[in-house]
């Protein structure tokens, strides 16, 4: 019983610990905003971690808006509303299914990566050697990757959501022949720019500083061997997508509480 | 010649002394890895850190470099206590240190040309012209100016520490700080490298820290030696007073004899109990 109480204390302080030291890294990374010198880095990192997500992104908005339309048509049809479908489809991308799906995705393709990247720096010594080099990782090599994920993940959103509601259009309209005049109409009637859209705007914006930030940590503060690279990359996609998904309601209970 | 005057402590500096450790404990998990060691690194002259394997040899150095806090005790770089530095001043100091890494640590994304380069990018106004030059005189020195265009994955461990010397001398540092140099270098880089140190040391009036077991390449050009074992300066002293001290200990050492008071084993029960146990290893 007393070792139960000691093991759950030591692994507490442990917890308590590597929150203290993931917020020191994060204050002493994000200080280091892309400067003129630094801006190659910075859009390199953007190219890697933004652009190089877009496929999965787009394609992975594509084929939800696409079952969103189907699903939604058959629901819809059964009460005659089917001419709801486009405002259903917008709703429920723009709001919720765009920034946390987009977030999940990109915790697996570009996460994953950078845990991976930082931590094989960490353990062929290259961090340390630009340590002694007298530069420090933390603003040469943590903060691009730091505000390029920041900026790419609102971007992603958006681009997953304008491809979804496509995709929607593409099913509901094209396939299943709803009329387009009410899709468009019923979406831009029905969504409003701040409820709506800044809303899930601002999700995206939290979800892509919480998801950079454990993936970079973990590459950072990971033990430098070929086992320690590979659970801090699983760690990296565990944490990211419970983050995202807790924050999710966190944040959509405070955004949309009030309505119910 | 300080970075700033504020962060010196005037009781450090001497005329002499670079590097001034003092009463240095230091543990890494349960291992008490020293236990009040005292060094003192002169100024222009290559001094050895030498011991048996596990000594924590590199922990010395990355203690030196401030990559590592101590228990106790304090590292004082040219009056500078290195481990109450704040972050900032910390980075000034160590522009004026280079560090050659037992596996190289080049940074993998940039060619043998941008990691010489990589210092004297970041840390000067330099036009081009006269970077490229700095840098095909770096790498001449090691003899890998036709290599520059590679990349780090193209090379030989040998060939990554060498060019990782031309970079941890790009900016002409003050301290040198060289971790196992001569591990796995060919007999004619090995002469090469020896020379390097020696030329690079004399000619720049650089002080040098090397950190090695490898005992006659590294008697053969420090001035002083400092030998550790069980956490604590065995020995030191002119390679030549070494040679000839009589502490079984450094005579074991220093002549690389596999038998002596320094154990060649890892601390185990006894041989013939270990192998006639039918205990099972598995945890």
């Amino acid at each position: 019983m007393i070792r139960y109480i000691a093991s759950l204390g030591r692994g507490t302080l442990e917890a308590l610990s590597a929150l203290g030291r993931a917020a020191m890294f994060l204050a002493q990374s994000a200080v280091g905003v892309p400067s003129r010198e630094g801006w190659h880095l910075w859009l390199r990192q953007m190219h890697f971690i933004g652009v190089m997500s877009l496929a999965i992104v787009l394609v992975s908005g594509l084929f939800i808006g696409m079952v969103l339309g189907l699903q939604g048509y058959t629901i819809l049809v059964g009460f005659g509303a089917e001419d709801a479908l486009g405002q259903m489809v917008a709703l429920s991308l723009l709001r919720e299914l765009a920034p946390v799906v987009a977030a999940l995705l990109f915790a697996g393709r570009a996460g994953s990566a950078l845990t991976a990247e930082i931590g094989l720096m960490k353990a062929t010594e290259q961090l340390t050697s630009m340590e002694m080099i007298g530069i420090d990782p933390l603003r040469r090599i943590v903060a691009p990757r730091l505000w390029a994920g920041f900026i790419s993940m609102p971007l992603l959103t958006v681009g997953f959501s304008v491809v979804g509601i496509w995709g929607g259009y593409l099913v509901g309209v094209q396939w299943l022949g709803v009329f387009d005049g009410s899709y468009w109409s019923n979406m831009q009637s029905s969504v409003a720019f701040v409820d709506d859209i800044l809303n899930g705007m601002l999700k995206s914006v939290v979800f892509g500083l919480v998801v950079t930030w454990i993936a970079v940590f973990q590459g950072y503060d990971l033990i430098p061997t070929s086992e320690g690279i590979s659970r801090a990359t699983t760690r990296t996609v565990v944490y990211s997508s419970l983050a995202v998904l807790g924050l999710d309601f966190v944040l959509t209970a405070l955004m949309f509480g009030e309505l119910g | 010649m300080f970075d700033n005057y504020r962060d010196v402590d005037e009781r450090y500096v001497t005329d002499t002394t670079l590097v001034d450790v003092e009463g240095l404990h230091f543990s890494l998990g349960e291992n008490d890895i020293f236990r009040g060691v005292d060094l003192r690194i002169p100024k222009g002259k290559i001094t050895a850190v030498m011991g048996p394997s596990g000594t924590g040899k590199t922990t010395l150095l990355k203690l030196i470099g401030g990559q590592l806090v101590p228990d106790a005790g304090r590292i004082c770089i040219d009056g500078q206590d290195v481990h109450r530095l704040p972050r900032r001043a910390l980075f000034r100091l160590r522009r004026r240190m280079g560090m050659l890494f037992q596996s190289g640590a080049l940074f993998s994304d940039l060619s043998v040309f941008e990691n010489v380069a990589f210092p004297l990018r970041v840390h000067t106004d330099l036009p081009e012209a006269m970077v490229r030059d700095i840098v095909l005189m770096k790498l001449q020195a090691v003899g890998l100016r036709g290599a520059r265009n590679l990349s780090p994955a193209e090379l030989s461990g040998g060939m990554a520490r060498r060019v990782a010397l031309a970079r941890a001398v790009a900016l002409d540092p003050e301290l040198v700080l060289y971790d196992e140099p001569f591990v796995g270098q060919d007999p004619i880089s090995m002469g090469v490298l020896v020379q390097l140190i020696k030329t690079v040391n004399q000619a720049l009036g650089l002080t040098a820290v090397i950190v090695s077991h490898d005992i006659k390449e590294t008697l053969s050009i420090a001035d002083y030696v400092y030998i550790i074992a069980d956490g604590q300066v065995m020995a030191h002293g002119t390679p030549q007073t070494l040679d000839v001290n009589r502490d079984a200990r450094v005579k074991q050492f220093v002549h690389g004899e596999p038998d002596g008071p320094v154990p060649f084993h890892y601390p185990a029960p006894e041989f013939y109990r270990d192998i006639l146990s039918t205990k099972g290893e598995r945890t």
